[in-house]
Parts: C-alpha cells; structure tokens; sequence
C-alpha cells in the first residue's frame, strides 16, 4: 500500500519544487540564457522548424531539469500536419521527447481513394545525448556542440503504408547534429545528418521498392533580431523510398517571438516537398510552446 | 601536431578583431558608460536572490571598479584589469551554470536599460561566456 503511495507523493514534490520562485539551488530554475536551446522542431527534438539541433531541450542547466510542451501545425495547399508533444531536458545532457502526430489527408484522401480526411498518424519517441561542446560558452574556439539522437517512429496505418509500397509501419532515424551559437554576430548555425528510411518523416511508413536506410542533411541557419526575437530557416532532405510518388527535400522559414523562458510563438512558411501526387506542398507553419 | 598548432592558435589570437579596433568600447559608451553598466549590473546581482548569496561577502565598490576595467580592456578599450585572473578570482565560491548565467542576466539589463543595441550587447556575452569555463564549478 506505502509503495503505492511513493508515485503521487513524488510527483506532488515536484509539481511544489517546480511552482517555487527560481532560486539558484532549483532543480526547475529555468537557468539557461533566454533562446539558446532552440525550441521544439516537427518531430519533438530540440532544434527548430525542421532540422533538429545539438542543443539540449528546455531551460535546464547541467543541474537542472527542463521540459516543454508543444502544438505544430503545418496546413499545406492540400495535407494539414499536427504534433503535439512534451520534450524533457535532463541536465544539460541528455534529452528524452514523445510527439503524437497526424496527417490529415482532407480532400485529398478521396482522390488517393482513401476517402476524404483520412489520418495517416504517428508516434515518435526521441532520445538525444549531448557527446561534446558547449554551444553557449565556447564563444572563443569553432567547436561546435555535437549530440547524437535516435528517433523511433511508429506509424498507425500499417496495412495502408504497406500498400503504397513501405516495407514496415516502423523505423528508427539516428542523427548527429552540431550546432554553433555565434554570439559576436548574432547568429545560430546548425547541422545534422540523418540516417533514415522514414517515408514523409515516417507518417507514410519505412523504406519502399528504391531503398531504405540512406544518409541525409538537415540544418539551420538563425539569426538572433532582438532580445526574444529569432529569425530563420531550415533545410532538410529526405529518402524518396516510395514507386508510387515522388517525395522531395523540404525547407522552412520561420519569425520566433519568445517573451520569456516560458512561452514560445514560430510562425513562418514550410514547403514539404511533392506528397502523394498532390503536387509541392506549402503552407502555414505555426508551433506554440510552453515550459521551463 | 602540437608543435604546429600553437603559434597557429596564438597568431588566430593575435589577429581576433576585438583587439583591433574599439567599437565595442564606443557602443558600450565608453569608460564612463561601462562604469554605469557595471554598476547597475552589481546593484542588481547584489540582491538578486539567485546570485545574492555568492556576493555577500564582496566589496561592491571594488568590485565594480575591478570589472569595469576588466571590460572596458576587453571591449578594446584604454584600460588595464589589473585583478586576479578568473580562475583564483572565482576558486572554490562553487559558482552553478544557473548563478552564472543570472549575473549575464543582470548584465543584460543593465545594458538594455543604458540603450547598448542588442547587437553590441551580444559582442560583450561573446567575449564574456568563455570565462564560464573559468568560473563555475564542475
């Protein structure tokens, strides 16, 4: 019986550790520099819009912890894209995420014969590892902060990605990612590289009849406008597995307001690439997220 | 390797702009707006509760003093610091990741409210955030 009880007393510690006023000593104290761990990119990571980054999610010092939530919305010409999720930051060191995502194919999805608003979804669950570097503090050499991260992705329509041609509804991404805040110009430079099979980020499955596993590029470039004011943008390739359409390499471009370490607003442009014989696909890219 | 990468890094040193020219220094407002800058900084550290602590047994005024010339040197400016280097200034006050960054903080504010462009602001936590290594304690 105590040992059911253990669970709830935790996390009422927590929830009263993490309403204190921040103090130095505070496991929850918010104690990184305002917008140097990026926000939350489209798959749950640490990063920005697409590309995820070294950079350890949430305001955690290496004795602190982090977390934040997010929603993502990307409404293209013919597909709408949501996420939502939480990311933790463990220490400046280690991060772990868990996105919920869907696709909604709207009209579309009848003329794939899907029928209209048929959901293509996913989970992803991340881990990332801070191996070296510091992106704030080493302002006096090039080394960049490098992470390594695995994404396992797991897509609900298995009998329908197969269809199209995927071999599996899940895979796993690996990246490596380094990322340089150039404080002397205000600037945020990232770049990654990813092995992977996903298919559309894997909401159309893994691999397909031209491969599986192949190497591709994601980064960033972000330009620091004003105190909690960023703008930037990504660029990110991807597999083209599947026979049945093409898929193509994606990019985004985005204005980040961030009043506090609490609260963050990207709006901007994402194209994604030709999806499904629909054509390329545009369209609004917003992402709200709050946390510490 | 070594042999060759030494007086590469030492010349990569000797060349950074930062020592070549002094517009940091101007946009920080000179010697007297330094002065100010670093005094607010101080007034705001001294009582701010996440850094409070580690300053109550400082000397405000000398420490200002010591800082403003540390800075106004670095920004390219005529001054000599004439201090301990950070790593005795700072031995064994156990400085966290956190205090550190609420001094930054501090300084940020007290930059924001003399009117230095963001810009400039950046320049100075460019030239500031390695002493982080110096400073806190692992």
């Amino acid at each position: 019986m105590t040992s059911d009880w253990k669970p709830a007393f935790l996390i009422a510690g927590l929830l009263a550790a993490a309403s204190q006023p921040a103090t130095a000593d505070d496991l929850f104290g918010s104690g990184k520099l305002l917008a140097t761990p990026g926000v939350i990119q489209a798959e749950g990571a640490g990063g920005a819009g697409l590309a995820a980054w070294a950079t350890i999610s949430g305001y955690g010092t290496d004795r602190e912890i982090g977390a934040n939530a997010h929603y993502t919305l990307v409404a293209l010409d013919d597909f709408t894209f949501q996420s939502a999720g939480v990311t933790v930051g463990l220490f400046d060191r280690v991060e772990l995420s868990f996105a919920k995502q869907w696709f909604d194919t709207g009209s579309a999805g009848g003329r794939l014969g899907l029928g209209d608003g048929f959901n293509f979804n996913q989970d992803v669950v991340g881990a990332k590892v801070r191996l070296f570097g510091d992106a704030v503090y080493d302002q006096d050499t090039w080394m960049p902060q490098v992470a390594a991260g695995i994404m396992y992705k797991k897509a609900d329509k298995g009998d329908i990605v197969r269809y199209v041609g995927a071999k599996d509804d899940d895979g796993v991404d690996f990246y490596v990612a380094a990322t340089k805040i150039l404080l002397n110009e205000s600037l945020v430079l990232s770049a990654g590289a990813r092995l992977t099979e996903a298919n559309h980020f894997g909401l159309v499955g893994f691999g397909g009849p031209n491969g599986d596993h192949s190497l591709q590029f994601e980064g960033s470039a972000v330009y620091l406008v004003d105190e909690g004011w960023l703008i930037g943008a990504d660029y990110r390739t991807k597999p083209d597995n599947l026979a049945f359409a093409e898929e193509g390499n994606a990019w985004a471009a985005y204005g980040v307001w961030m009043p506090n370490k609490h609260i963050s607003v990207t709006l901007g442009y994402a194209d994604l690439g030709p999806i499904a014989l629909q054509g390329r696909q545009n369209g609004l890219y917003l992402s709200l997220q709050t946390g510490f | 390797m070594k042999k060759f990468l030494l007086p590469v890094i030492a010349f990569l040193i000797a060349a950074l702009p930062a020592h070549a020219d002094d517009s940091l220094y101007q946009a920080l407002g000179e010697k007297a707006g330094i002065q100010a800058i670093v005094q607010r900084t101080a007034d705001l550290a001294f009582v701010d509760p996440r850094t409070a602590e580690q300053f109550k047994n400082s000397k405000k005024d000398r420490l200002v003093g010591l800082v403003t010339d540390q800075i106004c040197e670095l920004a390219g400016g005529p001054c000599t610091y004439k201090g301990l280097n950070m790593k005795k200034a700072h031995i064994k006050l156990g400085i966290t990741q956190h205090e550190f960054n609420a001094f930054a903080e501090c300084l940020t504010q007290a930059m924001n409210e003399a009117g230095v462009p963001y810009r400039s602001q950046n320049k100075l936590l460019a030239i500031l955030a390695p002493m982080a290594r110096d400073t806190i304690e692992r």
